[in-house]
């Protein structure tokens, strides 16, 4: 079987408004002209997806953390912190330094960055 | 890229790795690498933390019960694969005993839900329909 790619990544939520409000505005990502509900973070899609439209129960993406690689954690997360984002905690691998944090719908979200080579 | 959203905000360069949380890292290794035939990162950095290229994405997949917390699955659709062709990739995996649900068509798309062994819900894709600009994605 051949997967070329992922397509999309879904991200739950309950409000398509205030969930763009959050990836567009707070995060900053590129939103899709074509399609208001997707962003582009350059190299997958993320998808929003209100579950309830199809009939199923609206569920958080759990454990399916989504680790966004910027170029410093320490800032982005003073910069989201600055905004009124509450941070679950922190970790430096020893590889990589990771902040968690979730949006507005609690979505499991990671600001990212490996160090070492 | 949009210039005027893109100067706003972290910064965001990529995603890194969607986070994939399993039950089991054997039975898991066999689905993603044996059964969808994902490349497996060499550089994967743990027995419990194993990485796949899908050509765009690093997927992580890895047990929650060994880094301490709690196993949720991935909600409906979570991941989308893109595929040649949902219903030879759907028929692919029924033959591996792998069920499938049905194919749905979206008016632009072909899409099949599948599950994982630990339960996460993982989607077959392809976009068969042009964008509204002609192209192709």
């Amino acid at each position: 079987m051949q997967v070329e790619r992922v397509d999309f990544v879904n991200v739950p939520t309950r409000d398509y408004d205030q969930s763009i409000a959050f990836y567009r505005d707070v995060l900053g990502l590129p939103q899709n002209p074509r399609v208001p509900t997707e962003f582009e973070t350059g190299n997958v899609t993320l998808a929003l997806f209100d579950p309830t439209e199809a009939g199923l129960e609206f569920a958080t993406n759990g454990c399916g953390d989504i680790a966004l690689r910027v170029p410093d954690v320490a800032a982005a997360r003073a910069e989201l912190e600055a905004k009124g984002i509450s941070f679950v905690g922190g970790q430096d691998t020893g590889v990589c330094h990771m902040a968690f944090f979730n949006d507005p719908f609690g979505n499991a979200l990671i600001l990212h960055r490996r160090y070492a080579p | 890229m949009n210039e005027e959203t893109a100067t706003a905000g972290i910064d965001v360069e990529r995603v890194d790795f969607v986070r994939v949380p399993v039950k089991d890292i054997e039975e898991a290794k066999h689905f993603y690498g044996e059964v969808l035939g994902l490349e497996q990162n060499p550089n994967s950095p743990a027995d419990d933390w194993i990485e796949y290229e899908v050509g765009d994405v690093t997927l992580a997949v890895m047990t929650p019960h060994t880094h301490d917390y709690e196993f949720a699955p991935l909600p409906i659709g979570t991941i989308a694969f893109r595929v040649p062709d949902v219903a030879e990739a759907k028929g692919k995996l029924e033959a591996a005993g792998i069920q499938v649900f049905e194919i749905w068509d979206s008016g632009v798309c072909n899409g099949a839900g599948v599950r994982d062994p630990s339960g996460n819900s993982i989607l077959l894709h392809h976009r068969y329909a042009p964008y509204p600009d002609g192209t192709m994605p």
